[in-house]
């Protein structure tokens, strides 16, 4: 990796580039790794470096090895980029443009460079061509609104941005940022090999347009599309793999990433919260609400990633710190789809379920591509029994990113609501893909085999043992693969399997009718396999239990003590070698 | 009077009648008649006449002098004023009996060593003849004998080049089929300093050329100017940017479905000369491709402002309400405009077109059989006929009137997308494939999404065909250029359907299933994938992991 001075300067030459571009959330990234780098602490007097310091003694505890300052990359860049900039005739109405821009009058800046030929001027001409059409399309979506907001409106500009951009592509004639649009364009029309093939090429030319890895991100779906990439080396690649392989759920790899580049970006908040996320997936509730509450203390007013904060404190059910959470977002900003999801999060762990639905439906108009926003308001609908309206909402999330195994999830259960177990098994496949390690997902798919409809018992069988493979919390899967198997006829694995759920059923200090319906079982089982040492051992136990069982366990031994006495001659054969 | 007295009354006559005060220049040229009895002074009288617009008077005048039936301006002057006064007979009569042979060429039964008094003669003068044939083209026209009509045309041209005129009329009425018109200009002589016109011709002359026949001309003309000396080339250079020209380009657009191109060239062009007419039809196909409801709005109106009397601008207003896709209103206007001008063909075509679209078939064939009669030159009626006979079903039928079409212009790749169709609904697989090839070979790349149907098919045939591996990739190939299609989905997931490929099936019948929720054979199809991926238990891939 490069020294952290260079780092430094390549950021400062890049957030003004990207922020003379109108290329707003990339510099603000840019800007917020820059001061996320570790000051020397030579140089600064306190004052500079408190906001910095703030709790890094929290932030070490999690860290589970000390990493050195500098882990060794490929090469790095060193040259600092020298755009060129467009003759200063036009650099008027540059500025003119990019003072439109930020009013966002987004067709008076495409009229004022409209004969500009500048590679500055050509960019922010179709970047703002391209916004005007995307303003205009979400216009029209509310105009026009289907059921939960799907429309078939278009960015009508995409078409002719599009020839644009390939022309000048084709000839050579294009910058990185030109091309950051381009396969923004492409993307949106679907070209997805052409876009990734466009994006790569813009961040192998400028690597700091944050934005342009995200889009880049977004369309490696699968680890082989991310292998067949062709990135050159730069500390910013690190920051995109660490972004691809929490999008891919290697959340393993992507946590070494991102511990690597906290090295240098020691301060990062960007980081930070990257780790809680992952750390979210992978259900370590715990790490996350400590992350966050020291991501809050040092950026109070921060809203982006805050709802999956929000979901930990849902999970965990701390009413008063989600409320919390909940009044200060609100404070803030109260118009942001993050915001919306906190409040709706809150709402629906108070159970007011239609007040939930409001806020995530909020968010969802806030921005119509929020992941989360369509899951949660799924679960919402279940909750509420309008399987139609979950179901939509579930789709919608899919369709947004098929990877989100949740989603799936829950349009399994939906389908399975109302009898379509068909349907609920596709998609119970789907999310047990795409997150193989879950139990709950391998049982739900597993009750599905066992429906009525279906009545796949092996197949059944196989996914319970997946199930109990699997951290099976709730402890179904080894209780319904003996009885399965004791259906089918197999005394031998029911027996094993009622024997691994007592036992766990004793580690966890659980009892409850299942213990019963184990221990009958097994003293049955014994019995008629004529082991009757342990019959006996699982008939005393049950004597310890009221009711029926109790009576069976006394008849069992009866006959156990009259077949031992009985038939001697059974012993007697038993002995012969 | 003296005879300088009356040279110089004459410089008045000739002066009133280029600052056309043409009572005052009738009135002199009587003197001057007068006095004189000089036939060519005569002459002059009849043409102030006639600009003054008192054809009848003109011509008794004309009729009255002896000369008339042996000089051939008088005659054609004569001809002229007929043709003002809607008199065709006559007029034909006036013009003489010339025949043509087989190849076009006119020669007269009687020969009667026409006299021809050069007056007032030009550098270069347009052949007398050609307007005279041009003339008699028009009057045959009018008596609406149409194969006359465009033979004179021809004549006309042939007989000089430069009678711009007689071309207009045969390209812009589609008298003529492509490989006529190539014929027609191969057969042309033209002078040595007319090069430039010849290149110019023939971008004119185009039907669905190939992208790249249509540029190289282009630049042909551009090159003519490098050759030539310096004052030339500028000349050149100016002439490129010729509105006529460009209109031509924005015309080739929009055949081959680049439509936003076109829409902004044309634009550009009405810029600058807001009335060029044949611009404004093609801007307005271009805007309605478009949907551009607003601005054909506004043409609309002010044409029709303007030019109450054009079929042009009651064609844009049948152009909006199509656009607004109220198509009764649209059909109003395109028929009235018919009516204004029969000549019209974008009407004709509009006319047909707003009976298609309310699927009215019976009276769409009969207007573009009308179409197809008045333009023999012009393919889409015989097309869109051969679409209609598609639509019930009638495919032997439909072939036949799309082979017609493809015979008048070959190089339109629409008309090959049908064929394949036709080849598709009868089960000539191989043969459908061949046609959506040769439809794909004439489209300039990159494709559109003009032509997304043309890749849906291709990859429909193959699936027929069992190639699924190609219908798979043209599927895909197609949801590149779209993502609102139904039929690619459907047609991609039935493809993995068939496969084995479940798991894609299902995605894919999702997919179309989400444009369009009650789509029966998705819904259908997709219950079908999911039992078949059920019975097939958990993929092997999950256990794998």
């Amino acid at each position: 990796m490069s020294s952290k001075e260079s780092c430094r300067n390549e950021l400062r030459t890049a957030i003004r580039q990207l922020s003379d571009r109108c290329l707003y959330s990339a510099s603000k990234w840019a800007a917020e790794q820059l001061v996320g780098i570790e000051q020397d602490p030579a140089k600064f007097t306190p004052s500079n470096t408190r906001f910095q310091r703030g709790s890094s003694s929290i932030r070490r505890r999690f860290r589970t090895n000390e990493i050195n300052s500098t882990p060794p990359t490929g090469v790095a860049y060193v040259s600092t980029p020298v755009m060129e900039e467009d003759e200063a005739i036009h650099g008027d109405f540059y500025l003119l443009a990019k003072s439109y821009f930020d009013c966002r009058e987004y067709r008076r800046v495409a009229h004022v460079l409209r004969d500009q030929t500048g590679k500055k001027s050509v960019f922010l001409r179709c970047y703002a061509l391209y916004l005007a059409g995307e303003k205009r399309k979400e216009e029209e979506t509310i105009e026009l609104e289907g059921p939960l907001g799907k429309s078939d409106a278009v960015n009508r500009e995409l078409v002719s941005v599009e020839r644009e951009l390939s022309t000048l592509s084709k000839n050579n004639m294009i910058d990185p940022f030109g091309l950051y649009l381009y396969g923004l364009v492409l993307k949106e029309k679907g070209n997805e090999n052409l876009a990734r093939k466009v994006l790569v090429e813009s961040v192998n030319s400028y690597p700091w347009n944050w934005s342009a890895w995200s889009e880049l991100q977004s369309l490696c779906t699968a680890v082989d599309i991310l292998n067949s990439l062709n990135l050159s080396n730069h500390w910013m690649k690190e920051f995109f793999l660490a972004s691809v392989y929490q999008e891919l759920r290697m959340h393993n790899e992507a946590l070494s990433k991102y511990e690597n580049l906290q090295g240098t970006f020691t301060f990062s908040n960007y980081i930070q919260a990257q780790i809680g996320k992952t750390q979210y997936s992978l259900r370590e509730f715990d790490q996350v609400e400590v992350i966050f509450e020291d991501l809050l203390r040092n950026d109070p007013y921060r809203v982006e990633d805050m709802d999956t904060y929000s979901n930990v404190l849902y999970t965990k059910e701390y009413f008063s710190a989600l409320s919390y959470l909940a009044h200060r977002v609100i404070m803030t900003d109260k118009y942001r789809p993050e915001s919306c999801c906190i409040i709706g999060n809150y709402y629906s762990l108070k159970g007011l379920h239609e007040k939930s639905v409001m806020y995530f439906r909020r968010a969802l108009k806030l921005n119509k591509k929020y992941l989360s926003a369509w899951t949660l308001m799924g679960h919402e609908y279940v909750e509420m029994k309008n399987t139609p309206a979950a179901v939509d909402a579930y789709r919608r999330a899919v369709d947004i990113n098929p990877r989100d195994y949740r989603a799936w999830y829950g349009l399994g259960q939906a389908y399975e609501m109302i009898g379509m177990p068909h349907y609920a098994l596709h998609y119970f496949q789907k999310s047990v893909f795409f997150q193989p390690i879950d139990s709950r997902l391998w049982i739900a798919m597993a009750q599905c085999y066992e429906s009525e409809q279906l009545h796949m018992l092996e197949e059944a069988i196989k996914c319970y043992k997946r199930a109990a493979n699997c951290n099976d919390t709730e402890a179904i899967a080894l209780h319904r693969l003996a009885e399965l198997h004791r259906e089918l006829g197999q005394p031998e694995e029911a027996a094993f399997y009622y024997k691994k759920d007592l036992e766990r059923m004793e580690a966890e200090e659980r009892e409850g009718p299942n213990t019963v319906e184990a221990l009958t079982f097994l003293a049955t089982h014994y019995k008629t396999q004529k082991r009757f040492e342990e019959a006996e051992v699982y008939c005393t136990r049950l004597l310890d239990y009221t009711g029926p069982e109790r009576e069976t366990a006394k008849s069992l031994l009866r006959g156990m003590r009259i077949a031992q006495s009985g038939f001697p001659s059974m012993d007697v054969e038993h002995f012969h070698p | 009077m003296r005879e300088e007295e009356i040279e110089k009354l004459r410089g008045v006559i000739r002066d009133c009648v280029s600052k056309h005060l043409y009572s005052s220049a009738i009135f002199f040229a009587d003197k001057v008649a007068a006095i004189t009895k000089d036939p060519a002074d005569i002459y002059m009288q009849a043409q102030a006449l006639f600009l003054g617009r008192h054809f009848r008077r003109a011509f008794h005048l004309l009729n009255a002098s002896q000369i008339v039936l042996r000089d051939l301006r008088f005659r054609y002057l004569a001809a002229k004023c007929l043709e003002e006064l809607k008199e065709w007979d006559q007029c034909l009569l006036m013009l003489g009996d010339e025949k043509l042979d087989e190849h076009g060429n006119a020669y007269d039964i009687k020969d009667n060593s026409a006299m021809y008094l050069d007056k007032d003669g030009e550098d270069r003068e347009i052949n007398i003849s050609s307007a005279i044939y041009f003339l008699r083209g028009k009057a045959y026209e009018a008596l609406e004998n149409r194969a006359k009509a465009r033979q004179w045309y021809k004549a006309a041209i042939k007989a000089d080049p430069l009678c711009y005129e007689a071309l207009e009329c045969l390209i812009e009425n589609h008298m003529l089929t492509c490989e006529e018109e190539t014929s027609l200009f191969s057969s042309l002589q033209f002078g040595p300093e007319d090069g430039w016109l010849s290149s110019f011709y023939s971008c004119l002359i185009k039907k669905n050329y190939k992208e790249n026949v249509v540029e190289a001309k282009f630049k042909e003309l551009g090159k003519e100017s490098s050759k030539t000396n310096l004052s030339s080339q500028s000349f050149m250079r100016a002439l490129k940017d010729n509105t006529d020209l460009l209109a031509c380009k924005a015309e080739y657009y929009h055949q081959s479905g680049e439509y936003q191109k076109c829409f902004e060239l044309t634009s550009g062009l009405l810029e600058k000369d807001p009335f060029h007419l044949k611009c404004i039809v093609v801007h307005l196909a271009a805007a309605m491709e478009l949907g551009q409801s607003n601005e054909l709005y506004l043409m609309a109106s002010s044409l029709v402002k303007d030019h109450p009397q054009k079929a042009l601008s009651w064609f844009a207003v049948g152009c909006y309400y199509y656009c607004i896709k109220k198509y009764d209103q649209s059909r109003r206007y395109f028929s009235k405009a018919t009516s204004l001008d029969g000549t019209f063909a974008p009407a004709w075509i509009g006319f047909g077109n707003a009976y298609a679209v309310r699927e009215e078939g019976d009276q769409a064939m009969s207007v573009y059989r009308t179409a197809a009669r008045l333009f023999p030159g012009c393919h889409l009626p015989t097309l869109y006929i051969g679409m209609e006979y598609m639509r019930t079903h009638s495919f032997r039928l439909a072939e036949q009137f799309i082979m017609q079409a493809k015979a008048i212009c070959p190089a339109d790749p629409l008309v090959y997308n049908e064929l394949g169709v036709v080849a598709y609904h009868k089960k000539e697989y191989n043969q459908a494939v061949w046609w959506f090839d040769k439809t794909l070979a004439l489209i300039p790349n990159p494709l559109t999404e003009m032509w997304e149907p043309t890749v849906v098919n291709l990859a429909h045939a193959y699936r027929k065909l069992k190639m699924f591996h190609e219908a798979i990739s043209f599927y895909e190939k197609a949801l590149t250029l779209s993502t609102k299609s139904l039929s690619t989905y459907a047609g991609l997931a039935y493809t993995y359907h068939l496969q084995d490929n479940f798991s894609d099936a299902i995605t894919y019948y999702h997919k179309a299933l989400w444009l369009k929720p009650a789509d029966p054979f998705c819904s259908e199809m997709l219950n079908v994938a999911l039992a078949d991926e059920c019975r097939q238990g958990i993929d092997p891939k999950l256990d794998l992991r």
